[in-house]
């Protein structure tokens, strides 16, 4: 039997969109709480000491505050760095993670299961954010395929890894749009086969850095964190 | 690549043993890495060394410590000697260097010198 | 290392008002680890030059470029190409660097952008303290490691003045007496017998730049 044949069997299609679903859940929310704990049991709160300037003090007196100019702040960040490619992950990760929530085909297993649905975004709409998911992953794959700094560093799971985050949004855009109808069946299983792998592999795998991103930047102290974090390494 | 290590004079358990100190933190550090590159530009040395990709944070991490985790500290005087030249030559550790995931780079490009360090392999101001 | 602050905004406008083409140098070492004079401060001082140069209606140029290390000329070199195309050249790099700068390019004017402050330690992210004077004659060997130099604001040598009170300096109660530290700690160790000896006044009649020679090169640079 061909592959294909396997996968778009009944046996496996019942496994895929059922217990494997709540497999992949579980693993997912478990490991990721593992990975979270492990993250932060390698960071400790350290104490902010302040100190007082005046009579007597080590301190100086403060300089005049200089006001904050936040286009100038923008445009020495990473944003004004390599503003391109900023855009281009921010939507990316942030379709990422929304889309699969508001899809109206989601939605309506959500109701099923349980009876609650989600504000769900028009399907048209839908389907250009789709485009959108995999016109960055493709500016991706590119940059990891022609840029030079990009190749330096670039091995295969970076392929693999960027297959599996795309492939979902690729097989949703062919069954919505119903190409390849004739395999429609083996196109869905696809389409629910790697969004679980990819649920899965998010707390073991290179997509750890979407909970690096935000955990580390946000609690640890350094030059570049986010918000006022006091943990330290 | 698949080269033949000849690990005279290199004692690896010793390597493991400072390896091991910073296990999770390294091993975490290597994953979270997305290999997005971001880092460059925050590095002076790439910057005036014409952007060369090898002088990228993240390069010089994955191609250090890296190297020293993957192959569990089973290294040989070529690959120390190579190493060397990354975190000593190519990195000044003035710990500067941006990444979006907040990786410690500094702290993981010490630990590649302290090993190298550990192996009697440093740079000699005074040879050269 | 090095720790040194960025000079108000204002007094570097002053110091580069004549010129048009400008340079500024950063430093990856000291300053760099301090947050004052690394790349990052470069591009954010020329963004701020900048702005300020469009609303005063001022016509200048200003590039940027991060050396290893000011203090070393070897690192200067690969200046050469580009230095000769401004009329003066700003550093971020400490005093010493700055100097290494000048007598690097004679023909330039350069200007310090940072004010060299001490000798310290990374108290924490952005916080600095000063440890050590340079002072060229290192007693924490017999101080219990905590510098009379540095912390007593007499910086005396043996024991405490008729100032110290209840633990702190006479001249102030938030400034705890560098002596009353020391006695604590030594006693700690019971080490009080380290302080017993009368220690000579320091030379400071000899202060002039002082130049060290590590031990392996005396006979290579010692007349």
């Amino acid at each position: 039997m061909e592959l294909s044949n396997i996968l778009s069997g009944t046996c496996v299609y019942d496994f895929v969109r059922g217990p494997l679903v709540w497999i992949s859940f579980i693993i997912f929310i478990l490991g990721t709480i593992f990975q979270v704990f492990r993250l932060l049991s390698l960071t400790r709160v350290e104490e902010t000491v302040k100190l007082k300037s005046g009579p007597g003090s080590f301190l100086p007196k403060r300089s005049e505050k200089e006001k904050t100019d936040w286009g100038l702040r923008a445009r020495l960040s990473i944003f004004g760095v390599n503003p391109f490619l900023i855009v281009v992950t921010t939507l990316f990760h942030v379709l990422l993670v929304i889309m699969p929530i508001f899809v109206l085909g989601h939605n309506i297993l959500l109701d099923n299961a349980f009876g609650i649905s989600l504000f769900a975004f028009p399907e048209k709409t839908a389907d250009v954010l789709t485009q959108i998911v995999i016109i960055c992953a493709m500016i991706f794959l590119y940059r990891r395929l022609f840029v030079d700094r990009v190749k330096a560093i670039t091995d295969w799971k970076d392929y693999l890894f960027l297959l599996l985050a795309a492939a979902p949004f690729i097989t949703g855009y062919f069954a919505f749009h119903q190409t390849f109808s004739e395999h429609y069946r083996l196109i869905i299983t696809l389409h629910i086969l790697s969004g679980e792998l990819m649920l899965m592999a998010i707390p073991f795998t290179k997509f750890i850095h979407m909970f690096y991103l935000v955990i580390i930047r946000l609690t640890v102290k350094s030059e570049y964190s986010l918000g006022q974090g006091d943990r330290v390494w | 690549m698949f080269r033949k290590k000849n690990t005279a004079g290199v004692d690896s358990d010793a390597i493991r043993e400072i390896l091991d100190e910073k296990k999770t933190k390294m091993k975490l550090s290597l994953k979270a890495c997305a290999h997005c590159t971001l880092c460059a530009e925050s590095c002076f040395l790439f910057m005036g060394r014409d952007k060369d990709p090898k002088y990228m944070p993240s390069y010089k991490f994955i191609n250090s410590i890296g190297v020293l985790y993957k192959n569990k500290g089973n290294v040989d005087k070529l690959d120390l000697g190579e190493i060397r030249d990354i975190v000593w030559e190519r990195c000044v550790l003035c710990t500067r260097c941006y990444c979006p995931m907040g990786i410690d780079i500094p702290e993981m490009i010490a630990l590649a010198r302290r090993v190298c360090r550990s192996q009697g392999v440093y740079p000699r101001y005074d040879q050269e | 290392m090095v720790k040194a602050k960025r000079k108000p905004i204002e007094e570097i406008k002053e110091a580069i008002a004549g010129y048009k083409n400008i340079l500024n140098v950063g430093c990856g070492g000291c300053v760099s680890v301090c947050l004052a004079g690394g790349q990052r401060e470069v591009n954010e001082l020329n963004a701020v030059l900048k702005l300020h140069m469009s609303k005063d209606n001022v016509q200048k140029s200003i590039d940027g470029y991060t050396v290893e290390r000011q203090c070393n000329v070897k690192f200067l070199d690969e200046l050469d190409p580009m230095a000769t195309k401004y009329d003066c050249i700003i550093s971020m790099a400490c005093g010493a660097g700055v100097q290494n700068m000048a007598e690097r390019f004679p023909g330039i004017p350069v200007f310090p952008l940072v004010n060299t402050v001490s000798i310290g330690i990374d108290r924490n992210l952005g916080m600095y303290e000063e440890k050590c004077r340079a002072c060229g004659h290192c007693v924490l060997g017999y101080t219990g490691g905590i510098c009379p130099v540095t912390r007593c604001s007499k910086g005396l040598f043996n024991g405490p003045c008729g100032g110290t009170n209840n633990g702190n300096c006479e001249i102030s109660n938030e400034v705890p007496c560098a002596w009353y530290d020391i006695y604590n700690r030594l006693k700690a160790q019971n080490r009080l017998d380290d302080i017993l000896k009368v220690q000579p006044p320091m030379e400071w009649q000899n202060q002039t730049p002082r130049t060290i020679i590590q031990e392996p090169y005396e006979n290579r640079y010692r007349a």
